[in-house]
């Protein structure tokens, strides 16, 4: 064992190695940061324009009915989506567990319905345009026509 | 005279015998709203459940122990009628199959408008942070077991009735419960007297992991009846609990303190007040690992005569101190070790463990 580590240290491999992975950790972390999110809804219910405190509160089960009297639902994707591990760190400032946690308390305190969780972004658009009262939050890839995209503080994405 | 309720099923409805008017109207509506909205059943009916198990070291024994299994399901019914059911599954000794099955929570829930509901049932009455908060889930418990109050027999665990409740209103997330149902002693059937217990509960939410609540509780109870645990109420009770919490979760320090002014008047026996008190800590050293403690203080008047439990001393003081460890959101390992008092005798100290699942 230890001739084995002198041969891999005098190889010159060890150095190269650590920095490949440090590269690819910024290359990752860099690309993880610039996954732009829509926020998509159907057309009866949601507003067109919310400022971010609104859109927290509504993800967070803190608002039951739209003003036009439509029951909120929440579309979401799975925690094992890399969007929705992008949704629990912009819109809920939690880990995937805190989120599911949270959710899961929620529930079973009786104060909120559950949310809907989609494997695929197809999926969760295709229910947000059959639903009433629905919203949800994609990537930047808005691919069904019935629905209308919410603008956020003015901006098209998150 | 017990009014006996007999409901004959058939598609109008109608043929239903000694039942007030508010309650066949409230049935109609359910099942019209049930019946036009079959899509919600089918797509957010949720079937979740709870188990705990652990072991337990004291008075120089070891054992394991088997905690309760929690069936929670819910489903939502219509765009405005929504549904909750709790059963437990937990051993008893007086049981003939050493289990039991008990029905600890069974809402039907009416969003009425905005953040505002009407729900009826059997609910946990929203008379502390605790009660409202945890329920029969020991993976959210903060600890291994429940605060002292819980064990008190005059403490209103489940009250079976009628609550009007609203969430989240305005800047502060201001929340409310006004509850009028059985009160203690009653069952979940009928009701043991002609007075009804009231609850009135209030929170604010000033910021994200943060609540602030107080709660006022109105109760009379019969002389003679069996409030919980087997104890025996010796006179007719007037009761009142008074209770503040303090909550903060925030993303390092963890922290739970709620005090109950407990003030009861009997027939012959002037007004007395108890007060119990816990407070709970914890530390986020990893989002995983979380050491806490706890202290429970319960203090009754020297001459305390409404209870026969063994808590019924002057002073019982509990103390905790343990580590909790999130495997996931699911998952969750708990050592403690507790130290009881009574007065300022040791009453008994364990090590307890628990390993507490959701599925």
């Amino acid at each position: 064992m230890k001739i084995n580590c002198l041969h891999y240290m005098s190889s010159g491999t060890i150095v190269p190695r650590v920095v490949f992975v440090i590269i690819l950790m910024l290359l990752m972390t860099k690309g993880h940061a610039q996954q732009s999110l829509a926020v998509i809804a159907n057309e009866k219910g949601p507003p067109s324009e919310l400022s971010f405190v609104e859109l927290k509160s509504i993800f967070m089960g803190e608002r039951q009915r739209w003003n036009s009297g439509n029951k909120v639902l929440i579309a979401l994707l799975k925690t094992r989506n890399k969007i929705g591990i992008e949704v629990c760190d912009k819109v809920y400032n939690m880990k995937p567990d805190e989120m599911n946690k949270y959710w899961l308390a929620l529930v079973f305190q009786g104060k909120a319905s559950a949310p809907y969780f989609f494997n695929s972004t197809t999926e969760l658009q295709d229910f947000v345009a059959e639903n009433p009262g629905a919203i949800g939050i994609i990537d930047d890839n808005v691919t069904v026509s019935d629905i209308k995209q919410i603008t956020i503080d003015g901006k098209k994405s998150l | 005279m017990q009014h006996v309720y007999v409901f004959e099923f058939n598609l109008s409805i109608t043929r239903m015998r000694h039942v007030d008017t508010f309650t066949r109207l409230l049935i109609q509506v359910a099942f019209f709203t049930a019946a036009s909205s079959e899509s919600f059943c089918q797509n957010n009916t949720q079937i979740r459940g709870f188990v705990d198990a652990g072991t337990v070291f004291r008075d120089g024994r070891f054992a394991f122990n088997l905690g309760e299994q929690d069936l929670f399901i819910t489903s939502d019914l219509s765009d405005r009628f929504s549904f909750l059911g709790e059963s437990v599954f937990k051993y008893n000794i007086d049981s003939e199959t050493r289990f039991s099955v008990s029905i600890e929570r069974v809402v039907l829930k009416y969003n009425y408008k905005g953040n505002h509901n009407a729900l009826l049932g059997k609910h946990h009455t929203p008379i502390n942070y605790w009660n409202d908060t945890y329920h029969h889930g020991r993976v959210f418990f903060p600890t291994i077991s429940r605060p002292m109050i819980f064990s008190s027999v005059l403490f209103p665990l489940h009250t079976t009735g009628i609550s009007l409740q609203g969430l989240n209103l305005g800047k502060l997330k201001f929340g409310y419960d006004f509850m009028i149902g059985n009160g203690i002693g009653s069952t979940d059937l009928w009701d043991n007297n002609n007075n009804k217990s009231v609850t009135l509960a209030m929170h604010i939410k000033p910021r994200t992991g943060m609540r602030l609540g107080m709660s006022y509780y109105h109760d009379v109870l019969s002389k003679g009846v069996d409030p919980h645990h087997g104890q025996v109420i010796h006179h007719n009770l007037t009761e009142q609990l008074v209770t503040a919490s303090v909550a903060n979760f925030g993303d390092k320090l963890e922290l739970l303190v709620e005090s109950t002014m407990m003030l009861t008047k009997g027939d012959s026996i002037p007004m007395q007040s108890a007060l119990f008190t816990y407070a709970y800590a914890g530390y986020k050293i990893t989002d995983k690992i979380i050491p806490y403690i706890r202290i429970d203080n319960l203090m009754y008047p020297d001459d305390h005569e409404t209870e026969g439990s063994i808590l019924e001393t002057k002073q019982n003081t509990y103390y905790l101190a343990g580590l909790r460890y999130q495997i996931n959101y699911l998952a969750v390992v708990k050592i403690e070790y507790q130290r009881q008092y009574t007065g300022s005798n040791l009453l008994g100290n364990a090590i307890t463990t628990q390993f507490a699942i959701g599925f």
